[in-house]
């Protein structure tokens, strides 16, 4: 058995309050039920916590990260710690003033959110007035210059539109375009039918991403992450289930992926109890799935299992009830017909918003 | 990014550190980072706006095995190819 080892990157949900209404929101569904939010010490402590653990790389994300007024005393402590500090953010509340600010804090790197390179479609997805708040935090962003990702989740519903978001990002100038196919876990899965692109769409797409990728190379980097529902094999969830990244909710509940949160049957030790370092190498939720002992057939004798680790277990636990089996996107998994079902029965249907907990339920946030 | 940079100059979102639990010199970027060697670490360090020349001369004062002129050239050709170099007549 190889030693654990230690994690680089940390996710750091500071809330799961946001403005926008993402209908595939990596935040749980029962958002209710998830009220709690640290205080600045205790998030201190937890970041302090993690670069003695190891951590490299910290996104501050939500929710909408800037809805915490400590924003920035807690980039500041990161940059202390000497980690490397990202903002991943919606941006609609972000100015040049923000941004100024978030410079001086230490800020390294920014990602900004995009739904659509249409303003009324970007709109209509985010549930809010936002695209033009989205261009102007770019400028901003750019202004201060911060390096700027432009993140746009890809889909049914913008997917054909994938020349024109790549014309835009070399138009907004940022640094990198992230073009990541909805991953359907969470909110994503509740609105599978809806958001599932068809084959034709997958594949032009692919085409028009690799024709501009070799012309924009020298200004853009494209970042193109594939819908492994349209793939031959699973993709490499996490490198790892508890072998690199590690999610802290705002609550302090520690999760090995932030998808995992709702899966029945998991625990999840809270940093308020129990050091980092403690849940990071010893708890059972992280335990589970290291290795290669949980896998069943026919992962267990395969020779990518070292490659993709059986897949993404929040998948799994979705399409088939059992966390432990494999990832039914692989040809190999028994069940890969689920896969097939859904693209077969996927249609522009209805659409369910994420919605926010009532606003009587905000904890106090100390200035 | 294509290399050839006179002089070269490490970008603002690139942070060379040191990981005291690893034991290992990292330059981290947005996303991604490398994992250097000390003399690796070292050239990162003299990409301050010099020119390459000036660089492995630096570098000699550092270094009894040297590494070559032509393998700092490669490094550096790498580096700016991931966009983490800029020149700084630029």
């Amino acid at each position: 058995m190889t030693p654990t080892p230690r994690p680089l990157c940390l996710l750091a949900e500071l809330t799961y309050r946001c403005p926008l209404k993402c209908p595939y929101c990596s935040n749980p569904l029962e958002l209710r039920r998830y009220r709690d939010e640290m205080v600045t010490t205790t998030w201190q402590r937890v970041l302090s916590e993690a670069a003695a653990l190891g951590v490299v790389q910290v996104h501050f994300s939500g929710g909408e990260p800037l809805l915490r007024r400590d924003l920035h005393d807690l980039i500041r402590s990161a940059r202390r710690l000497d980690l490397y500090t990202h903002l991943s953010t919606g941006a609609t509340l972000a100015d040049e003033a923000t941004f100024e600010r978030l410079r001086s804090a230490g800020l390294d790197a920014v990602q900004i959110s995009l739904l659509d390179v249409r303003p009324s479609q970007n709109d209509w997805l985010a549930g809010a007035a936002s695209f033009d708040k989205k261009r102007r935090a770019v400028e901003a962003a750019r202004q201060c210059e911060f390096p700027v990702t432009l993140n746009v989740v890809l889909h049914r519903h913008n997917l054909d539109r994938i020349q024109e978001i790549v014309e835009l990002a070399v138009q907004w100038r940022v640094n990198r375009l992230e073009l990541a196919h909805v991953q359907y876990v969470g909110w994503a899965f509740r609105n599978r039918a809806a958001l599932l692109p068809t084959k034709e769409q997958v594949e032009r797409a692919e085409r028009v991403v690799a024709r501009a990728r070799a012309l924009c190379e020298a200004q853009l980097e494209i970042v193109h992450v594939l819908p492994d529902y349209f793939q031959q094999y699973p993709k490499a969830c996490l490198h790892g289930w508890g072998q690199t990244f590690l999610t802290v909710a705002p609550d302090g509940a520690v999760l090995p992926c932030q998808a995992a949160r709702e899966i029945p049957g998991l625990t999840f030790p809270n940093v308020c109890d129990v050091a980092l370092a403690d849940i990071w190498f010893e708890a059972p939720v992280f335990q589970r799935f290291r290795g290669e002992s949980w896998m069943s057939e026919p992962c267990r004798s395969c020779e990518r299992r070292d490659l993709d680790f059986g897949g993404c277990r929040c998948q799994a636990f979705l399409l088939t009830g059992d966390i432990a089996a494999t990832d039914p996107v692989c040809h190999l998994s028994p069940v890969h017909e689920l896969v097939e079902l859904a693209l077969r029965e996927s249609t522009a249907g209805k659409i369910a918003f994420r919605t926010m907990p009532p606003d009587g339920s905000r904890p106090a946030i100390p200035d | 990014m294509s290399g050839n940079l006179s002089r070269p100059l490490l970008v603002r979102h690139a942070r060379l550190r040191w990981d005291d639990r690893r034991g290992q010199h990292q330059l981290v970027f947005p996303e991604g980072m490398l994992v250097l060697n000390e003399s690796g670490a070292a050239i990162v360090r003299l990409c301050d706006g010099r020119t390459v020349a000036e660089l492995v001369a630096a570098l000699s004062q550092s270094f009894s095995d040297v590494p070559l002129a032509g393998d700092v050239t490669v490094f550096l050709d790498r580096l700016a190819q991931k966009g983490l170099l800029r020149d700084a007549n630029t």
